[in-house]
Parts: structure tokens; sequence; C-alpha cells
């Protein structure tokens, strides 16, 4: 049975295809378009899952849309009606959003692939989180959790799966907290308020929230109260998201907290205002937190399962993930490597196989590589043609060479095989560099990443060394295969390890299994018979603003533009110029 | 039409507030421009084109930095602003590609559109560094950013005429009917989504009136906290 998941409309457009029960490729519309966070309806996206399955549109069994549109039509306009009348601004738009293109999703879906009506189908949002994460982990009972912004009404959802024995597959959700109250519009109202980009730089709030104190959490605790029932819920007189899209905080928000910050002045930590927001971020992530843990603590309870499934874009709260590992009770929690709205389209597909047609659950290969595939040739070509450095060399060859520049304080651009799916970069397109010395990170982040001082990197360690340089808990391990756990670094290893160590002596690390990514564990022993750690630090390979490369030219026009020192796909090896052809270029043309 | 539209361009760049929002529009509006760029420079088959088309993008990108620092310094120098300042959407300002798809274009039409968005710009930029002669910075930076415009302008009208060599003035031609063609649709867009905000404005405060009194009625009967989830939610078809 052949089944195409999408999803769009909202934010990371994506489509996945499920082949007989099992994922065959995954790919998010923004690495084809090159928009970040392209929410488009994603054309270019099915085109290439279909063309990677040698399938016509026709050949599908069904399209499995990751949402119901008309019950979160209905949610927005009972949400315009309830606020009445000061929704009145938001409404025209949020009418012509919705009545423009998102409620017409199954005529859009059959004009564009030419597919028959009846074959086009629809999951709950939040279903489709809880399949995505429970359907990919390697698990056969789970309890899950789903929580994200919003999907039609839901904010967060528990529930339950079990893969049987006879072969077939449940998964239930028991109840829901229901918009507006949402943990996850929460912590982006706060985001706002910090002046970052909404459903974008959520994870600079966790950042950011290190360097501070969590002297406000009596003020957080104001905006959100918890129910006798064990849910939580909003107070709405502190936010404005249901009456505007202008702004999510209101003015009693901001009499609460203080003046928001200006999004184009650096947050200066040494100043009070910027200790200010510091210690704001830290109080609202631990407020997250506490909540979190809460409320799986209390699911642990109910089911008493030793597993958690967690899905939806709060899952991305890679601290709050830890704590929930540690606290709630759960020996094990799974994360998929695209716990957001992007892996609904997965988990669209992956619901409708298991549980709309009831057919027998399979194993799905435990590896984020769904995307396209890098070529080393079309790599090799271009740069060739620029008169760039280019070698092909053998793959134990390369990989000894890569460790020593890795070693010599040289920055690489890594690309292999097909590309991750999900907003984290897990070995095949990744940016790698030595990670001991902090000037490594203030070098990164001016002259590669162009991002803000205090952001931290992300380490990459062979899961069978990681436990020597991080505190890994049980279940550590399995959290951090997806980089979905941030972990203390051992004490000892902090000054060694500089770079990857963010200011409260944490790393999100990656730890690598050899059969996940074969090659980047052997340049991680190769790097570590060179300098006695075999630890990388391992960070997306994009600029900002930009969507992580997926082609090896995309690579090659980030490799030209900023400051990587030796770029490698599959095979090639393209090492940088002192001078860059295009200056003389332009010099010898002005 | 820019030259005679003079004295408008120096009462709006003489507002502080106005200033900022220009010079951080424009600051987007480059980074989208150079981003678009880059994406010509990754799907080009020309190796040429390819190393002029990057260099292209990484002055862009430099312009929006430019831009996107100036204005934060701007705002940095003065305590208080104006509360409307980032409650409201940036006005596009300055160019860019205006939605044109980079794929699947071929490398003469972008090379006209490139050569002739970057002709306006530069007459525009002139004029932007001619009114804002009580502000040296930003001034410099109008001055820095029109050098680039020279090269831009000159290296897409000879490579268009290397590319096309036969028609390559009729392709420019053809490139500013377009763009006009472009600023017509985004105008009569406007005014469509002006009209159609007016209509359904218009239908809230006449209609909605009692749905809304049923809504917040119901919505006090509801009960904070966890809502169970009925199975017959589940149906495959609905999108209901």
């Amino acid at each position: 049975m052949k089944i195409l998941g999408i999803s769009a409309h909202y934010h990371d457009s994506a489509a996945a295809l499920v082949v007989d029960g099992v994922p065959v490729c995954a790919v998010q519309e923004e690495r084809l378009s090159r928009h970040k966070n392209d929410a488009t309806f994603p054309l270019g996206a099915i085109e290439w899952c279909l063309d990677h399955a040698g399938l016509e549109p026709a050949d599908l069994d069904a399209v499995v849309y990751y949402e119901r549109s008309m019950r979160k039509f209905d949610r927005i306009l009972t949400s315009a009606l309830r606020t009445f009348p000061h929704s009145w601004r938001s409404f025209p738009s949020a009418m012509k959003n919705s009545l423009g293109e998102k409620v017409w999703v199954r005529g859009i879906i059959s004009a564009h692939l030419g597919v028959p009506r009846t074959k086009i189908l629809f999951t709950g949002h939040h279903h489709a989180h809880a399949a995505a994460a429970f359907f990919t982990a390697p698990t056969r009972r789970a309890a899950i959790l789903t929580a994200d912004g919003v999907g039609e009404w839901a904010t967060l959802t528990v529930g339950h799966g079990e893969r049987r024995a006879s072969g077939g597959a449940e998964l239930t959700l028991l109840r829901e907290v229901r918009y507006p109250h949402s943990l996850g519009l929460l912590y982006s109202t706060f985001t706002a308020y910090f002046g970052f980009a909404v459903n974008e730089d959520e994870y600079k709030v966790m950042g950011l929230a290190a360097y501070g104190r969590p002297t406000m959490t009596d003020a957080v605790r104001k905006v959100i109260r918890r129910t006798p029932d064990g849910a939580f819920a909003l107070d709405m007189k502190y936010f404005e998201y249901q009456t505007t899209a202008a702004r999510s905080y209101s003015p009693r928000f901001i009499e609460l907290f203080g003046p928001p910050r200006n999004p184009y002045e650096p947050i200066d930590l040494e100043t009070a205002e910027g200790r200010r927001f510091a210690d704001c971020a830290a109080s609202v992530q631990h407020v997250l937190e506490e909540t979190l843990v809460d409320m799986t603590g209390a699911l642990h309870r109910e089911t008493g399962l030793p597993d958690l499934c967690l899905a939806g874009g709060v899952a991305l709260n890679g601290v709050a993930n830890a704590r929930i590992l540690a606290e709630s009770g759960f020996e094990r929690v799974f994360v998929p490597s695209a716990p957001g709205d992007a892996g609904c389209a997965l988990g669209a597909a992956l619901y409708a196989d298991r549980v709309y047609f009831g057919n027998p659950d399979r194993d799905v290969p435990d590896h984020p590589f769904w995307g396209p595939a890098v070529d080393g040739q079309e790599l090799a070509r271009a740069a060739r043609e620029d008169d760039q450095i280019v070698e092909e060399l053998d793959d134990a060859a390369l990989i000894e060479r890569i460790a020593g520049q890795l070693a010599a304080g040289r920055i690489v651009g890594w690309m292999e095989g097909a590309s991750e799916f999900g907003p984290r970069a897990l070995g095949h397109r990744s940016i790698l560099a030595a990670p001991h010395a902090a000037e490594m990170r203030d070098r990164l982040n001016r002259d590669i990443k162009y991002r803000e001082a205090f952001r931290p990197f992300a380490p990459v360690v062979p899961i069978e060394t990681a436990d020597r340089f991080f505190e890994l808990p049980p279940g550590g391990a399995r959290l951090a295969r997806f980089m979905s756990g941030v972990f203390p670094v051992r004490p000892e290893w902090r000054d060694r390890l500089a770079a990857i160590t963010h200011v409260d002596g944490s790393a999100r690390l990656q730890t690598l299994e050899r059969d996940m990514a074969p090659r980047l564990h052997a340049l991680l022993e190769a790097y570590g018979r060179r300098t006695g750690i075999p630890v990388l630090l391992n960070t997306s390979f994009n600029v900002a603003g930009e969507p992580i490369v997926n082609r090896a030219l995309e690579g090659y026009s980030t490799f030209r533009r900023c400051g990587i020192d030796a770029l490698v796909a599959g095979p090639t090896l393209v090492v940088k110029r002192a001078s860059s052809p295009a200056r003389t270029l332009k010099e010898h043309v002005a | 039409m820019d030259r005679m539209l003079r004295p408008v361009h120096r009462w709006v760049w003489a507002d502080f507030d106005r200033r900022v929002r220009k010079l951080i529009a424009f600051a987007q509006v480059e980074g989208d421009g150079g981003r678009d760029i880059l994406r010509a420079a990754e799907v080009t088959p020309d190796p040429l084109l390819r190393r002029l088309y990057l260099e292209h993008a990484i002055d862009e990108l430099r312009h929006a930095d430019l831009f996107r620092e100036r204005g934060a310094a701007l705002l940095q120098r003065r305590a208080t602003r104006s509360k409307a300042l980032f409650n409201t959407s940036p006005l596009p300002g300055g160019h860019g590609l205006d939605d044109l798809a980079i794929e699947g274009e071929p490398d003469h039409r972008l090379l006209a559109f490139l050569h002739v968005a970057e002709k306006a710009a530069a007459g525009r930029f002139a004029i932007y560094r001619d009114v804002v002669d009580d502000d040296p910075s930003t001034r410099a930076i109008f001055d820095e950013i029109l050098r680039d415009e020279v090269f831009h302008m000159n290296y897409t009208y000879t490579q268009l005429a290397r590319v096309l060599p036969r028609s390559y003035r009729r392709q420019v031609w053809q490139a500013r009917a377009s763009r006009l063609w472009k600023r017509y649709v985004r105008a009569a867009a406007a005014v469509a989504g002006v009209m159609g905000a007016a209509v359904l404005t218009i239908i809230y405060f006449v209609v909605l009136g009692p749905f809304a009194w049923l809504a917040k009625r119901a919505e006090r009967r509801e009960p904070a906290g966890w809502r169970p989830i009925a199975r017959d939610q589940e149906s495959p078809t609905s999108q209901y």
C-alpha cells in the first residue's frame, strides 16, 4: 500500500511517502524551495517523493493530510466570536487566510495530484504528531504526550500506543488541553517578547535561559496556572494572540515583566536589561519544565508504562526533555527527528497505514535520513569550473585527511548520503569543527553562522564513549540519538570541550551509533586517535536565515561565502583557496 | 518619476521612525534578493554566471547587514520611540526579485530582470543618498551600495549580451514590461485586499454580534483543564 502524507499551510510544510508500512522518503519543502520555514503547499516535496519512489500520483492508495482543516476553521471562527469585538482587526485577515486556501485542502490536493477525492484522507493534527513519535520508536507499548502551539483545537494531548502481538497497532489519545491554553503559545509569546521570531527562534529562549536565574517564576505562574485536574490554563488577560496577529502579549504582560526587547538591539548580558531578559527566559523555561514534568509524571503513574513518546514543537525543548527523563518516572523517552509539524507528514501517513487501513505494524528504520542524497560529482564539477582545489578520495584517506584538518582547527562542511528529516543536522548536512576552545564557538558564531554570541553549539560523540564526557542518565543516550536532550558535560572535561559547553555546563549532544552514520562515526574515531577526545562540534550546515543545505551545490555556495575551510560531499573534498576567483572577477569588471 | 517625487522622499526620510523603518525594510528586501540570487548561482549551468551571481548575492547580503546595522544604530541613539515602530509590518521599500521563480527561469530572463531592477534601485538609492544629507553614516551606506550597483548593472547587461547576443535588447524591454505588470498586479491585489477587509469588517460588526453572544455563553460553561477526546473524531475522510 502506497500512502503519501502531507503537512502544509502553517509552517514547515513537508511530504512523506510510506510504502507497505515502511517510510521510503520524507522531505521538508524548505530544503527544496530554499525558503526557510516554507509553509506553502509542498508540491516540490511531493514531486521529489514520488520521483524518488518511481511512482505516479495515480499509483497512490491514499493521500493523507495532517489535520482536519474545517475543524481548525471552526476554532479560528469560534475564537473570533469569543473575543468579539476585540478581534475585529484580526478577523478579516484570519478569514481571508482560511477561506482563501486552507479550508479547500481536499480540492487543492486533488487538483495538484489528480487523485480522486475519495483517496484523500485526514488525521487529527495531534494524532499525526503522536503517530510520528510512536510508530517510529523502537517500543512495543508507550505512553504518548504531544504538545505544540495549536493544532485544530488541541494544544496538548496524552494517550498511549501499542503494537499488538497479532501484528496490528493501536494509538489512542485520551484527552486534550484546548486552545487558547497552550504551552507552545506561552513559550512563543515569550519568544516574541524577547524580540525573536515566533515559530523559529524558540530555541534561542532556551539558550538564553541558561544565562539567567529563575527569579520571575511567580510572575510566570500568574500567567499560567495549574487546574485541579492536573492540566493548566493561561490567564488570557496577559495575551493578545486571540485578538490580533500583530502582537501576542498584552499591556498587562508588559506591566508584569517590563518592556519588551527591541529585536534590533543585541542582548548584552552585562547590563541589567540583558540580565532581566535572561532571568525572564530562565523563569518561563523553569515553569515549562515543571509543568511538563508534572504532567508526564501523572501520565506515568496512570499508564504504568516504562516508555514515553513525545512529539509536537514543545518536544524540541531538549532541556525539558532531559528533565522529563530524569524526573517523570519513565525509563525511556523517544522524540522523533522531526517532532514538529514537518514530522506530521510522516505521522499522518503512518497513522493511516496502521489505524485507518489496519495494516500490520512494521519496524521503521531508526534513523533520520529520509531526504534527497548528495552528489559528490556535482560538487567536483562546480568546484573545478571555479578553479578550486578538488580531490576525490577513498573513505579511509578522506576520513584521515578531514580528521587532520579538524585537529588543525579548520572548519569542515560535511555532506553525505540522504539529508535529515527534521530541524537538526545529525551528521549528513553538518558543519564540523574542533570542540575544544571557546574561540572556535565565537568564530563559528561570527564568521559562519552569523548569529548571537550567547547561542551554544552541539557536540556529536560515539555512543560507546559518550558517558566518558557527558553525564548521561539511564535512557539519556537514546534521547540524545536525535539531539533531543540537554545533559551536563562532565566537569573535568568542560575546559577541554569549551566550544560545546554552554554557560551552565550543559550540551545538547548527539550520541552516534556506527550503523546510523558509519562515515561520521569513523571520522569521530579518527579524530579521537589524533586528539584523545572523539568529540566534534556539530552544527547545521546553513547560515542564519537559510534552510539547511540539501544539494551539493547549496553546500558549495555556502562554503564559498563564509568561513568554512573545507567541504566534503561523498568522496569529494574541496579546500578553499586563499583568494576568491569571484572577487578577482569583480575587481576586473569594476 | 522618482526625481519628481524627491520632496516626498525628503519628507519620508526626515522622520526618525520612518527612516529606521525604511532601513530595516531595505535590509529585509536586500536579504531576500540576495538569497534569490544565491539560488540562481546554485541552479545555473553556466560557470561564469555562477561566479558572478555568487558575488552579486554576497553584495546583496552585505547590503542587508549594512542597512540592518544602521537601523539598529539609529534606534540605539534614541531613547524613546514610537510604539508603532515594531507593531506594524515594514513596508517593502527597495528592490528585490519580485517573486521571480528562480528555478526553471532561463538565465537570459533573470539577467534582464536583474539589470532592470538594479538600474531602478540605483536611481532610487541615488535620490535617497541626496535626501539624507543630514545623516553622513546613512549617506555613506548609500554611497557604498551605489558603487556595487554599478557593477551589478554592468555585469548583468554584458552577460545578457553574451548569452543572448541577438535579442538582448528585447529581453530588457520585456523585463521592464514584466516589472510594470507585476507592480500593477501587486497594486490591484492590495486594493482587492483592502476591499475584502472592509467587507469582512462590516460583516463582523453587522452579522457576528448575536453569534458572539452565544459563543461567549458557551465558553463560560466550558470547564478549564482536560477535555476527553471522543473516538468518533477519527473518521478518515472527514475534514471536521
